[in-house]
This record gives C-alpha cells, sequence and structure tokens, in this order.
C-alpha cells in the first residue's frame, strides 16, 4: 500500500507547516530590532591600552604567528624608553573569522574580542582595519593588567622595582 | 677507538670525543647551553644530564664533560635525566624574567625551546628574581643580563677564541655578570657573534632591534660580499627590507663565525638612494624601450668614433654569472676593451694570483687555522679580509709563530685578536724549513707582482687577499680573455663609450666620455653620469656565484624580492592600501640576464645559462655545499 504511505508523508509535510503558521517567530525584524550578543560574543577586534593609558601592544607578532587565516600584519618599534609598539597594525577582516585565536595568544591582554558584529560594508577595502581604528581608549576586560610590571625588564619603572624583583645586583661589591 | 651504546644505538668514535658528540653523531639530540661545536665545553648549564646504565661510569653524568669510553651504555630518554634535565630548566628560569613578547630572541631562544621540551611551564618559586644594570655595549650590540643564564659562551668565545680583552665575567655566585668593566662599545672586530652564540636574549642585533620574529623573515642560503674571503651567511629579510645577517657554518670556510663588518654594513641594500628605475636621458621608461635605445646608442657611438670605441667594464663585486657572459657582450658590440678591473696594479696582481692559485697551492681558512707557521705579508687584515685574523689566532693557539713581514703589515692587527707575532724586513727571514705547514697571507693591495711570483716558487700554501668578493673570478676571465684595465683603455684615449655593469669607476675616468650607460644596485658615479640605467638587483635579490679568494665558487640564494622597502614607502603610517603584482622599484633584473638580453638584441644569440665549456659544472652547484675549487673544474 505504497500510496497509502505518501499521502501519510504529504500529511505530516502540512501538518509542520500549519503548526508554524501560529507560532511566534524566532526571526527578527534586524536592522530595526537587535539582539543583545553575550559579552563574551567574539566579533570586532579591538586593541586596548594599560590603567596608565599606555599602549598594551608589544608588537611581538605571536596574534600574527596564531592566526589561522593570516589577517594581522604588523610592524613592530622601538618607543620611548625601550617600549616596543606597534608602529602599524592592521587587521583583515574581510579575512578574519572570529576564532578568536589572537586573543588567546596575546601575552599582554592587548588584543580583545567585543561583541560588535556589524561589520558589513560596501567596498570591501573599507575591512582593513589599521590600528587607529583598533585602539581604543580602555582596558577591555582586564582593568588591571600592565605587562611591563611584570615583565621583568625595565620599561615602565626602574630596574629591580617591577613587581617579584630583587633591586639590581653590585657586580663590584664584595659581601657574599 | 672507544665503542658505546647511546640509547640502544652502537657508536664508536674517536678517542678523547665526548658522550654528547657521540650522541649528536648518531642525531640522538642532547639539550645543551654551554657546550658548543666551535668553543667546546664549559659544564656550566647541567642541562645535558644523561643516565649511564652501565659501563666504567655510572649514574646521572654531564654529557659533554664525560669522554666517550668502550662498554658504556648510555641512556638520553632515562625518567631520571629527564627530570634532572627538567629541574635544571626550572631553575635556569628561576630568575628569567617574563618578557618573551618584548625581547628580539623570542621564537630563535634556545632557552626558550627547551624550556617549551622540557614541560616547564608553571613558575613554583614564590622569590623575587635577581636584576642587573645593563650596559651600553655601542650601536651594534643590546646588552640585556637579566636574561642571563651563566653559560659562558659569551666570554669564552670572546676572549678564548677570537682574543678580545674587554668583556669579561665579575661578581661571584648567583649574581655573574658578563659585560665589560665600563659602558662602551666592545672593541672586537668578531664583536657581532656574541649576538648568535648566547643561547638566550642577553645579547641581540641593535640594528635590528624590534623589527620582526623569527618566523616572518625571508632567508636562505649566502655568501657575503664584504671582502674577498667569501664567509657562509644566512641574510634574514622582511618587507623588502634587508634586516639582518647571521653566520651560516661552512668548515672550511669560515667556521661558525663572520666579523662584525660581514654583519653589520649591508646599508646600501637598503638605502632609499639605490638606482630602482630605468632611466633613459633621465625620463623613466620600461625595460623593453631602454634595451632599445642602447643598441641603437651603442651603433651610434661605432658610426661616430669607428668600431672599438665602446669599453665593457664588470668589476670584483660582479657576480661570476654577468662576469662570464662580459666576453660574448664585448665580441657581440664590437667593443675595443673588455675591463674587469680599474687600475692597473689590481688587475696585473689579481691575474698572477690567480694563475698561482690555479697550481692548486691555495689555503682555505681552515687550513691557515690549522697551520703551524703563518706568514702574514703586506698586508692588513682588519681592513681586507677580518675573519682571516681569527684563522690566524686559532693556529697560534695551537703554537704556531705568526710573521708580520712589509711595511703594510702593521703590528696592531694581530694584537687586535691577542696574537704575539713576530715582525720581519724580508720574506726570506722565515725560517720555512723548519715547519710542516706554513700559510703565508698575501694582500694583493700593495704587493707587487714580483711578490706573487716569488711566492709562486715558496715551500707554503698561499692565501691572497683581494678587493671584491668575486675578484678571483674576475682575474681568471679577465687572464683568459685578455682583458685591460679600464685606466689604461680610457689612457689609450679610443673609448667614447661605457657599458658599465656593476663597476665601481671614479667620476674622473668618465670626464671625457660622451656616452655611458649602467648597470647597477648601487649609486655610483657610472650611474649618476649615464644616460641609460638599467637597476640591477643586489646579492640578496638573485641566485649567483662568487668565487672567493681561495678559489672556491660558492653559490648564493636569493632571499627577497627586489623593491622599495615597506619601511621607506610612506614613513607616517602603514603600508598603503592598493594590490600591485610588483611594487614599486620590484622591476629590476640580475645582471647576467640584462646582459644576456644586449647580447641577444646585438647578435641574436640566445643565452639560458651563462654557465658554459669549463663552467657547466658549476650550473647545479648547491648553495648549502662547501662550495667547488675552481682547478678542479
Amino acid at each position: 500500500m505504497q500510496i497509502l504511505k505518501d499521502i501519510y508523508a504529504l500529511l505530516i509535510g502540512m501538518w509542520t507547516t500549519w503548526k508554524h503558521i501560529f507560532r511566534r517567530p524566532v526571526t527578527i525584524q534586524y536592522p530595526e530590532e537587535k539582539r543583545q550578543p553575550y559579552p563574551r560574543y567574539r566579533a570586532r577586534i579591538v586593541l586596548t591600552r594599560d590603567p596608565e593609558g599606555g599602549e598594551r601592544c608589544v608588537a611581538c607578532q605571536l596574534c600574527s604567528a596564531a592566526c589561522p587565516v593570516d589577517c594581522i600584519t604588523m610592524q613592530p618599534a622601538e618607543g620611548e624608553g625601550g617600549r616596543r609598539y606597534a608602529a602599524w597594525f592592521r587587521i583583515n577582516f574581510s579575512r578574519c573569522i572570529f576564532c578568536g585565536l589572537c586573543a588567546e595568544a596575546c601575552p599582554t591582554l592587548a588584543i580583545q574580542m567585543t561583541p560588535d558584529y556589524e561589520l558589513c560594508t560596501r567596498d570591501i577595502m573599507d575591512l582593513l582595519y589599521e590600528k587607529e581604528d583598533l585602539l581604543i581608549n580602555g582596558c577591555g576586560k582586564d582593568p588591571v593588567y600592565n605587562f611591563y610590571h611584570h615583565a621583568g625588564i625595565a620599561v615602565t619603572q626602574p630596574r629591580g622595582s617591577g613587581g617579584e624583583e630583587l633591586s639590581p645586583v653590585d657586580v663590584r661589591g664584595l659581601m657574599p | 677507538m672507544p665503542k658505546l651504546i647511546i640509547d640502544d644505538i652502537t657508536v664508536e668514535v674517536a678517542e678523547g670525543t665526548t658522550v654528547l658528540e657521540a650522541a649528536h653523531a648518531v642525531d640522538i639530540p642532547v639539550p645543551h647551553f654551554c657546550w658548543h661545536p666551535a668553543l667546546g665545553k664549559a659544564g656550566a648549564c647541567r642541562v645535558c644530564a644523561v643516565k649511564l646504565l652501565d659501563g666504567p661510569v655510572k649514574g646521572i653524568q654531564m654529557s659533554c664533560m664525560l669522554p666517550a669510553q668502550d662498554g658504556m651504555i648510555v641512556s638520553t630518554t632515562d625518567p631520571e635525566a629527564v627530570a634532572m634535565r627538567r629541574q635544571v630548566i626550572e631553575w635556569l628560569m628561576i630568575n628569567h624574567p617574563h618578557d618573551c613578547p618584548v625581547c628580539d630572541e623570542g621564537g630563535e631562544c634556545q632557552l626558550q625551546d627547551l624550556t617549551v621540551a622540557g614541560g616547564h611551564s608553571i613558575r613554583r618559586y614564590s622569590g623575587k628574581k635577581r636584576t642587573h644594570v645593563n650596559q651600553d655595549l655601542g650601536p651594534y650590540i643590546e646588552h640585556e643580563m637579566n636574561r642571563c643564564i651563566q653559560c659562558y659562551r659569551c666570554v669564552r668565545f670572546y676572549q678564548e677564541f677570537a682574543g678580545g680583552t674587554d668583556l669579561g665575567v665579575m661578581g661571584s655566585a648567583g649574581r655573574v655578570y658578563f659585560g665589560r668593566f665600563n659602558h662602551g662599545q666592545l672593541q672586537s672586530l668578531f664583536s657581532g657573534n656574541l649576538v648568535d652564540i648566547c643561547p638566550t636574549g642577553v645579547f641581540t642585533d641593535k640594528t635590528a632591534r624590534f623589527r620582526a620574529r623569527y618566523w616572518d623573515y625571508e632567508m636562505a642560503p649566502s655568501v657575503c660580499p664584504g671582502c674577498s674571503l667569501g664567509c657562509n651567511i644566512t641574510p634574514l629579510a622582511r618587507c623588502r627590507e634587508l634586516l639582518k645577517i647571521v653566520a651560516r657554518r661552512n668548515d672550511t670556510v669560515n667556521g661558525w663565525f663572520i666579523c662584525d663588518r660581514g654583519r653589520f654594513a649591508h646599508s646600501e641594500v637598503n638605502d632609499p638612494q639605490r638606482p630602482r628605475r630605468v632611466l633613459v636621458d633621465g625620463v623613466e621608461t620600461g625595460f623593453d624601450e631602454a634595451l632599445k635605445a642602447l643598441l641603437l646608442r651603442i651603433g651610434e657611438v661605432e658610426e661616430a668614433y669607428g668600431t672599438g670605441s665602446i669599453a665593457i667594464v664588470g668589476s670584483p663585486r660582479l657576480a661570476l654569472e654577468a662576469a662570464l657572459l662580459l666576453p660574448l657582450l664585448a665580441e657581440s658590440a664590437a667593443a675595443g676593451a673588455l675591463c674587469y678591473f680599474i687600475d692597473e696594479h689590481e688587475a696585473a696582481v689579481t691575474q698572477a694570483a690567480v694563475t698561482v692559485l690555479e697550481t692548486s697551492q691555495s689555503a682555505s681558512m681552515s687550513d691557515v687555522g690549522q697551520a703551524d707557521c703563518i706568514v702574514i705579508l703586506e698586508s692588513d687584515l682588519r681592513e681586507v679580509g677580518p675573519m682571516m685574523l681569527l684563522a690566524v689566532r686559532q693556529a697560534w693557539k695551537h703554537g704556531a709563530p705568526v710573521f708580520l713581514v712589509g711595511k703594510a703589515a702593521p703590528l696592531e692587527q694581530t694584537a687586535c685578536v691577542s696574537v704575539e707575532a713576530i715582525t720581519l724586513g724580508f720574506i726570506e727571514e722565515v725560517p720555512f724549513g723548519i715547519f710542516e705547514k706554513p700559510v703565508i697571507i698575501c694582500g694583493t693591495k700593495r704587493s707587487p707582482v714580483s711578490d706573487i711570483e716569488y711566492l709562486a716558487r715558496a715551500e707554503a700554501k698561499l692565501a691572497f687577499i683581494f678587493n671584491g668578493p668575486d675578484s678571483c673570478g674576475a682575474g681568471l676571465l679577465a687572464l683568459e680573455h685578455e682583458g685591460i684595465a679600464f685606466r689604461s683603455a680610457v689612457a689609450a684615449g679610443k673609448i667614447k663609450g661605457v657599458i658599465s655593469i656593476e663597476a665601481d669607476i671614479p667620476e674622473e675616468l668618465l670626464a671625457g666620455i660622451p656616452f655611458v650607460a649602467a648597470l647597477d644596485w648601487c649609486s655610483t658615479p657610472a650611474v649618476q653620469s649615464a644616460q641609460i640605467v638599467l637597476p640591477t638587483t643586489a646579492w640578496v635579490e638573485m641566485d649567483g656565484t662568487f668565487i672567493n679568494n681561495e678559489g672556491r665558487a660558492q653559490r648564493f640564494r636569493k632571499v627577497m624580492d627586489p623593491g622599495l622597502p615597506v619601511k621607506g614607502f610612506d614613513p607616517a603610517c602603514h603600508p598603503p592600501h592598493i594590490h600591485r603584482s610588483v611594487p614599486p622599484g620590484g622591476e629590476a633584473r640580475p645582471a647576467w640576464q640584462l646582459v644576456a638580453e644586449i647580447i641577444s638584441g646585438l647578435s641574436g644569440e640566445e643565452i639560458r645559462t651563462p654557465f658554459s665549456g669549463k663552467w657547466e659544472r658549476l650550473r647545479s652547484l648547491d648553495a648549502e655545499s662547501p662550495g667547488t675549487l675552481i682547478h678542479e673544474l
């Protein structure tokens, strides 16, 4: 009785259709209506600053090394007091897959992901974000961390006065 | 010959070999910091611990300090040895700063590699770290003593191997400090090797400070163009900019090290003034138009002044490929002069020396290092070939006396590598008879040709020091094709047109010449005054060959693409947002390809490879091989 089976299948399909006609829709009227993503949503990347206001990024190139699609490029340079910083820093968002490996690799918590997912543009070149587009005036998700206070070299403080450091050795001293 | 078993592999090694070297001989990696193939052992770092299961010695031992003996059964993977090495790494990390992200060694750091390999990832020690005050070691080397792990490699190289006196160890116990007594530039000619030799980031290259990471570098095996010794190097480039140069091992040539000049003097490649555009009468055009114009002008000059009024000028810095094509170019342009050298004296001495070299009594730098008597004749090696001094020091350390002969061989040159030399007035005073392996090092700048002819009869191996990286090749070709010095060609008065192929022609020689065409990558006087400029690629931007002072042909490989460095592009900001298949200034081609195109335009002959005849064997020369001696061709 193949014909009965076929009619049954049709009815099942119709039943599903009719059931959904009377349900509340899951879609919303974007862009008039917007959803609130979770705080740890992975979308547009930003570069944050440390609590003293300095750039957290030291251009160590770990994010560009970790990036599976090679969308991050930068040029490290030496700034005042031997501070390493990015002379230019570029993220190609047309290539980015928002996997978050860069933020995970970042040893200074500079690169962080925000919930801002609205990245559409008409020109693909507008998705090439330079440092001035990425850098924000704030600490992002960690309000206290400053890499240089724990690095063990003197950039933001005199030698030997950082966290977990003894004062410098006197190599000409005779004390044991 | 002791026979031992390492990780179930039986090894037979020479007497006096250490267990660590025996393990390396069969490709069993044993971690190490203080041991270095060129410097030997110190037993300072304790990280090469292995366990001896049976034999004359038992238990945990430092493999670098233990001579291999018969019947030893060694395990590198024994849990006890692994635990020992892990703990050593952990204690070395107790004082090491947490600054890998801002350290230039990060990514190429032996300590970083071994820390990861040893599995140490979480700090258990809660005490404070010792710190040091750094020193200003001059414009080339950055000092960061906090990172030191006390392996003593730096002072062992600096004092014992290179004979430097101004870097040493101070302090004791946990306060050991490696530096100078006061701030100041390191005086040794070989101080740059501290960068290569430090297993962590205490000494880093200041000229390339904060520029790139190891995984971003473009690199290839290459040969230093700084002098005629042909030391093997690896240039490191990024974004079309040559950032730094590190030594590459070649036991017959430079060993493990290079001199500071070879390492740091490479600014010409990145020079923003470098000729990068094709110019005809000062107007930028394409290669095809410029080549057409060049053929036309060659015809015009010959029409106006008769055949033989064109001179083809090469140089000792021109790679062998292009130098080999110059005779063909001279023939097809009906040139009146084929010149590989500018000065008569340099041409004569180089050709005489090359004739002597062909009889195969040339000494390599490793021969110099093993000699039992060294004579330095009429040359200041600090100027013309510093690496030779390092080889001289190795011979002197083994007991070879060093004689300085001639007015142009100052005593200061050997003093700078802490070698005590004996000054003599004449080479006849050297008692060659009592030595087995004497070597004469002869400069060619000030030696008369008669000296060279005298040396050909000497009972010693010879090491000539020439002017440029391919002087030997240029000398050979000049000899074979009857090249003359450019100065004498101009003096004869017939030359009215010059095609300069990477030649350093002084301004006064170009003054009376109506037509000049220059193929070059350096901004030379010829390029400044040329009507036609064809940019060629620098040595890092092409494959090529140099024949060094010993007559050893060595291949160098292309490191990066030609073009304006990204850095010089737009100094205010980032690279521009445009797509191009060729970077600006990236049209430059290797000199030999341009010469081949001129030849095919003149005579219709297509040249696919510059190597023909006896040179054919150089076609497949491997850049990572020790090189091929020309008298074996």
